[in-house]
């Protein structure tokens, strides 16, 4: 079984290489000639980020998963998530704002966290009709984050969950501390009034 | 945030594949890269740092030929050849390396998963900036071992507005500075400390590393094991158990462990050294000695085989009762080596060469008798002295060896050796007799019994 995982690890290895070498050529193009071919590079890391999801998801669905915590300066992660997005986003007409309160560090699972809210807000953004909004916040036990949009909301927010939620909701109840476990919640509403999705984690 | 002038820094791209050398070089010039020199592997680039240390180094994981990011970075270092304002970045096309920067203590500044953009780079670029801007001061005392300067800073810092994006970090590096100044308490203190807040594998390796100093074995034992179970990729986390298997004179199972890693990480030779000691002590001697010949023939990196090395590896042919090969390391050692050699080391050459070739050792080691007589010595040259001691029949020289070595802290770890070499000589039971007056004098000094709980 291990053999298996190896073969598909070692083949999105090699993708995720040629992805970097497309993307790194563009990036040169873009800078000698002047122009913008963001869309272009999006697209390639998105294509990336869907492979490491896939990978990740993998893992998650043979319950061999385990987190690789670390101290993440959470302001960090959201501007990651803000860089990943945003561009892409304001192409479609749609406005990513970020609100990030939390100033101190939280030990989790850097990558694949910014995984599942890069996932998040590029399904807030198929649905946003002009504004996503990316929110972290903490109450010294438990760290909240939020994306949510002004769009038409989960048509049902306790019915069936596509792959990426499934993954999602894995990841946030993998992060454990003091027995305390993560989660995941779906729901309707909020300032924006479309749909929220929320991670908790301890 | 510090903005950064790339133009003026040199960036060093190592990978050993031409086109990831290639898509790395465009995106640091991208990101405004002037000058962007590659290292195909890793001689090269540890060859490359030594001569001129970049800004910048950019790292791919994995390095071909067996080798890896990680390991560089260790021998990087292991050698003082990284200054702390160097940035060090790995570069990673699967999220599996974060599972070792998770888990280990040398963690590079930061890593960064392929496929990323020029933008993405320079964001991660300026927060190591910031970050090492922000820990400056106290990089400069730590080096210059100033502990308790450092550790005042950290603790006017660590609270800071700025300080709370670096709040583990700090903690971390308290700790450490704590167990470098030769504080074990106070290290267990703060490794402690971090883990009320998570628990992080490297906090939990810190505190068995804490009480290992403060030779609590069995405590150090049991942590050590927790992290090893939760983490078998951990590999520091392996060799520390080694390490505290050993000093509890469990031998067998410190071979065991560095055994199962060793394999795992073939071209790690402080690994190696470990395994080669831990099977010399488990009485296999040839694993020894092979352990120690690929140190000795393949740890490449110019000053990596020291003297020290040569002396083990000459031990463990003796050891193998190999005298001929014994001979041949400790001869083919160049004079101006052995002229500068200090008491210890000519402690363990002469006597080793007294095993090995009396004609040619026994002289010197009879010539050195007073000091090794009156001298405190480390526990390995002592037990070179009692076994060349021994083999001429200098029952005085030797039973006082036996002496130090039981009363102190090694006493576990190499009790099983000293044992066997005085039955070799038909001579057990006047090692029972040391044994028991050691004891006694221990009773009477009222002292916690050394290499104990």
């Amino acid at each position: 079984m291990h053999h298996l995982l190896d073969v598909l690890a070692s083949g999105v290895h090699d993708t995720k290489n040629q992805l970097f070498f497309a993307e790194s050529q563009i990036a040169e193009a873009e800078a000698r000639h002047g122009i913008d071919l963001s869309e272009a590079r999006y697209a390639i890391e998105s294509a990336s980020g869907r492979l490491s999801r896939t990978l990740a998801a993998y893992h998650l669905l043979r319950q061999d998963a385990a987190l690789a915590v670390v101290p993440v300066v959470v302001d960090d992660l959201c501007s990651e998530v803000a860089l990943d997005q945003r561009k892409h986003l304001a192409h479609t007409g749609i406005e990513l704002e970020v609100n990030c309160s939390v100033r101190d560090e939280w030990p989790l699972d850097r990558d694949l966290m910014t995984d599942v809210l890069n996932n998040a807000v590029q399904n807030a953004g198929r649905h946003a009709r002009k504004k996503v909004r990316l929110s972290a916040w903490s109450d010294g036990t438990t760290l909240y984050f939020r994306v949510e949009d002004d769009g038409e909301g989960y048509a049902d927010p306790e019915g069936g969950r596509s792959t990426g939620l499934i993954v999602a909701e894995r990841i946030a109840s993998l992060h454990e501390r003091k027995k305390r476990k993560g989660s995941m919640h779906l729901s309707n509403g909020g300032e924006l009034g479309g749909a929220i999705f929320e991670l908790c984690l301890p | 945030m510090t903005a950064v002038d790339y133009r003026q820094k040199r960036f060093l791209v190592i990978d050993d594949q031409p086109m990831a050398r290639e898509s790395l070089r465009a995106i640091a010039q991208t990101a405004g890269a002037f000058s962007v020199e590659f290292a195909p592997g890793y001689q090269d680039a540890i060859f490359k740092i030594r001569n001129n240390v970049p800004d910048i180094i950019l790292c791919d994981y994995m390095l071909g030929d067996g080798r890896s990011g990680q390991q560089l970075l260790e021998e990087l270092r292991r050698f003082n050849l990284l200054p702390d304002e160097t940035i060090f970045m790995m570069v990673t096309g699967e999220q599996s390396y974060e599972q070792v920067v998770a888990a280990v203590e040398l963690v590079p500044d930061d890593y960064i998963i392929k496929p990323f953009s020029p933008d993405k780079l320079i964001m991660r670029l300026e927060r190591i900036a910031a970050k090492k801007q922000f820990f400056a001061a106290f990089y400069r005392e730590k080096r210059k071992q100033e502990y308790a300067k450092a550790l005042a800073i950290l603790a006017a810092t660590k609270d800071s507005d700025a300080g709370r994006n670096y709040r583990f970090e700090s903690l971390r590096q308290e700790a450490e500075v704590h167990l470098a100044a030769g504080d074990a308490e106070k290290a267990e203190a703060a490794y402690r400390g971090i883990l009320e807040r998570y628990e992080f594998p490297w906090a939990r390796a810190g505190v068995a590393k804490s009480l290992h100093r403060q030779n609590r074995l069995t405590e150090a034992r049991e942590e050590i094991e927790k992290v090893v179970a939760g983490t078998p990729h951990y590999f520091d986390a392996a060799d520390l158990k080694a390490n505290i298997c050993m000093a509890q004179g469990e031998h067998e199972e410190a071979q065991k462990v560095l055994d199962e890693v060793a394999k795992k990480t073939p071209r790690n030779y402080l690994r190696k050294r470990l395994l080669a000691e831990a099977a010399e002590l488990n009485g296999d001697t040839e694993t020894a000695r092979a352990a120690m010949a690929d140190v000795v023939a393949n740890d490449t990196v110019a000053g990596a085989v020291t003297t020290e090395d040569q002396l083990t590896l000459a031990r463990t042919h003796v050891g193998a009762s190999d005298l001929i090969s014994a001979e041949k390391v400790l001869l083919l050692m160049r004079e101006s080596e052995v002229m500068n050699l200090d008491l210890a080391q000519q402690a363990s050459f002469s006597a080793l060469l007294a095993v090995a070739s009396p004609g040619k050792g026994k002289p010197k080691f009879t010539g050195l008798r007073p000091a090794l007589m009156a001298s405190p010595l480390p526990t390995a040259s002592r037990v070179d002295v009692l076994r060349a001691a021994l083999s001429v029949d200098d029952r005085e020289l030797a039973d006082t060896q036996a002496r130090q070595i039981m009363s102190g802290e090694d006493a576990k770890k190499v009790f099983g050796a000293v044992r066997k070499l005085y039955a070799l000589q038909g001579r057990e039971p006047d090692f029972r007799e040391i044994q028991r007056q050691v004891a006694m004098q221990r009773i009477h000094h009222d002292e916690t019994p050394a290499g104990g709980e």
